[in-house]
């Protein structure tokens, strides 16, 4: 087996174990704890006359043991919180509720987990897809509008703006002021573009929410996409890497040696809008093929970090949107009722299907790395 | 002012400023007191909570950096390997899990009574979101340290009889790369507010019964969490049957469409002071 792989298994193993180290701890911790506990207030809790919750009762309880135990005050106190935490066990501890599992990761258990977990995977590659194609579009337009040398709307409405008042006739102030609202308009949906592909997850949902159905997977996925930043700032880093690699000389060698350098759309020496659109992005004889060859290439070990990223979106909007029935939902409600072992177990698989992805971009980057015999480790 | 403006970075900073302040003063005139003063402090604790995480963000990222390039310069192999082992570790596991758990860890402090100050609950939570976005920035500084150690000046300076740890504080991260360490803060600035706020919304959906949002330092992610403002951003999708109904959202709706409004302003703005100092200092 080759290193990379022995590594990615190696951080599998050892978050295994940490996670049973903690497992251990914590099952430890609890039991003899709790037992004590029931031992101190079973007694009490056959007292019908006993109301723990009745401040009255409290005070009388606290008065008796003052008396009947002087030298040790704390006992009265002492006995109230272990009622109190009973109480309270009463309504969060999912083992003393009816018609509920027991604690703990049982088969059942992980059973009724699994086609959760599936559902999740499936979300999961379906947005990562999305979204890397997503980044690429969205990147590819960004950068050939940043060629054309078009100003953003705004500014472009703020030229039109002063020239139409400092134009002294009337008629042509009229005209140039009507060809400035177009692009105050664009530079209004751009900003609320924005905010939508920066909000969270959760404040589009609610604000959406008696227009759509947020529990269902195309509105999640759609959510996941856009929402939470994710899309926009991917895009960037796909910009950012392609403005860099047209800075590079070979981008000049190739203009010289009359590979295609205009960047006006569907012309036959510039890009076409379906060769940005489609999802393998080829340039033929245009200068821009190279420099997008090379930015993938750099890109692909970006897709490590927008997997974790892509996670992170879904756990926010199953969580936050009480999505029932899906797999993060499940873990608040494990931790919630303290099933740390399911927890541990949820988190676990959701670790997994983050390090699945990494050893596949790592796979692929290897594979993309022996086409253009670029050194990996210092091979 | 005009030097100020003539970038993106500080034309955006400049308006995400004015643009708070004219929120604020608008909340002032027409939010009730106690939402008000809620208001305030949400945003007051969020960006706290925030500077907090990028503080702790480049003190670990710096040291990450700088401390793993010099483990590999003197082989120090166990040191180096531990350290990049972790730092990779951490990049597997997707934030909001390990927010998550350090939250956990939280209300598992609070519930024993052992944290109890809210300002040591808020470095907690800042604490914790920097350990997942510090790997980012301690990328960058051991970038730069490689693409300067690869020039002659390095060498020179070292022959002059300069330490190699000032070469690399001072002459390459200090003086040459602050930009570029000043974009990857600004961005994690970002990411601190966004998970931050996140986390909080989560946890009114509830981790533990004896720590709630009533005990939790408020930020704007709590806040938009309450009923009120939950109501009051659903009003928003009253737009799409009535667009006549926008002026309520200005005055009666006000408490949770200010905290919607500053939470998505300040992530977009931040996103483009970013992008600004990108182009800016062509990084």
């Amino acid at each position: 087996m080759k290193r990379w792989v022995i590594d990615h298994l190696a951080s599998v193993a050892l978050v295994l174990v940490a996670f049973a180290v903690l497992f251990a701890i914590t099952r430890k911790e609890e039991t003899p704890a709790t037992s004590q506990q029931r031992e101190l207030i079973a007694p009490y809790l056959s007292l019908k006359a006993l109301d723990a919750a009745d401040p009255l009762h409290r005070a009388l309880l606290t008065e008796t043991f003052s008396v009947f135990y002087p030298d040790s005050p704390e006992r009265a106190d002492t006995l109230l919180r272990a009622l109190d935490a009973n109480r309270e066990e009463q309504f969060t501890t999912l083992a003393l509720k009816t018609g509920v599992e027991s604690p703990g990761l049982t088969w059942a258990k992980a059973a009724r987990l699994a086609p959760m977990y599936l559902n999740f995977l499936l979300v999961y590659v379906i947005v990562l897809a999305l979204t890397y194609y997503g980044a690429h579009t969205a990147g590819v337009y960004r950068f050939v509008r940043m060629k054309q040398r078009r100003d953003p709307p705004l500014r472009e409405f703020r030229r039109r703006l002063s020239s139409a008042l400092a134009d002294r006739s009337g008629r042509g102030r009229a005209k140039q002021l009507l060809s400035a609202l177009p692009h105050l308009g664009a530079a209004l949906l751009k900003g609320v573009a924005y905010a939508l592909l920066f909000a969270p997850s959760y404040v589009i949902a609610y604000s959406f929410k008696t227009n759509i159905e947020t529990d269902s997977y195309l509105v999640m996925v759609l959510l996941a996409v856009i929402s939470n930043g994710l899309l926009v700032s991917y895009a960037n880093k796909f910009t950012t890497l392609l403005v860099h690699e047209s800075r590079k000389g070979y981008v000049e060698t190739a203009m010289v040696k009359n590979l295609h350098s205009s960047y006006a759309w569907n012309r036959p020496e510039g890009i076409s809008v379906s060769a940005v659109l489609s999802f393998r992005k080829r340039f033929p004889s245009h200068v821009f093929g190279h420099v997008y060859s090379n930015a993938h290439f750099q890109y692909i070990r970006t897709v490590k970090e927008q997997a974790a990223f892509v996670v992170t979106g879904l756990v926010i909007i199953e969580m936050a949107l009480n999505i029932q029935n899906h797999l993060c939902y499940e873990l608040l409600q494990t931790v919630l009722y303290k099933d740390y072992a399911v927890a541990a177990a949820i988190i676990f698989a959701i670790f997994l299907a983050v390090k699945g992805t990494e050893i596949g971009v790592d796979g692929w980057f290897r594979h993309e790395a022996k086409k253009y015999d670029y050194p990996v480790d210092g091979q | 002012m005009r030097r100020l403006l003539r970038y993106d970075d500080g034309l955006w900073g400049t308006f995400w400023i004015a643009g708070m302040g004219v929120l604020l003063a608008w909340d002032l005139a027409f939010l009730n007191a106690p939402a008000f003063a809620r208001l305030v402090e949400a945003l007051a604790n969020t960006l706290f909570g925030a500077t907090l995480a990028v503080l702790f963000t480049l003190l670990f990222g710096w040291a990450a950096g700088v401390g793993g390039y010099l483990f590999e310069q003197h082989k120090r192999r166990l040191p180096s390997l531990a350290l990049s082992y972790f730092m990779n570790l951490i990049r597997s596991i997707p934030q909001m899990i390990g927010i998550l758990g350090g939250y956990i860890v939280l209300t598992i402090l609070i519930e024993r009574e052992i944290l109890q100050s809210q300002l040591v609950q808020l470095l907690w939570m800042s604490f914790t979101i920097s350990v997942f976005t510090f790997p980012e920035l301690a990328d960058v500084i051991r970038e730069r340290i490689e693409y300067y150690r690869r020039s002659d000046f390095f060498d020179a300076m070292l022959c002059s009889g300069v330490r190699e740890s000032r070469i690399i504080n001072f002459d390459i991260l200090w003086k040459n790369s602050i930009a570029h360490i000043a974009q990857k803060l600004v961005s994690t600035f970002a990411m601190a507010i966004f998970l931050q706020c996140s986390i909080d919304f989560i946890i009114s959906v509830g981790l533990s019964t004896d720590v709630s949002l009533t005990n939790f330092p408020v930020t704007l992610g709590g806040m938009l969490a309450t009923m009120d403002s939950k109501q009051d951003i659903l009003a928003i999708s009253m737009l799409f049957e009535e667009i006549g109904y926008w002026p309520n959202l200005l005055f009666r709706h006000l408490q949770g469409v200010s905290a919607a409004f500053s939470l998505v302003f300040t992530l977009v703005c931040m996103y483009r002071v970013s992008n600004g100092l990108i182009r800016r200092h062509n990084l």
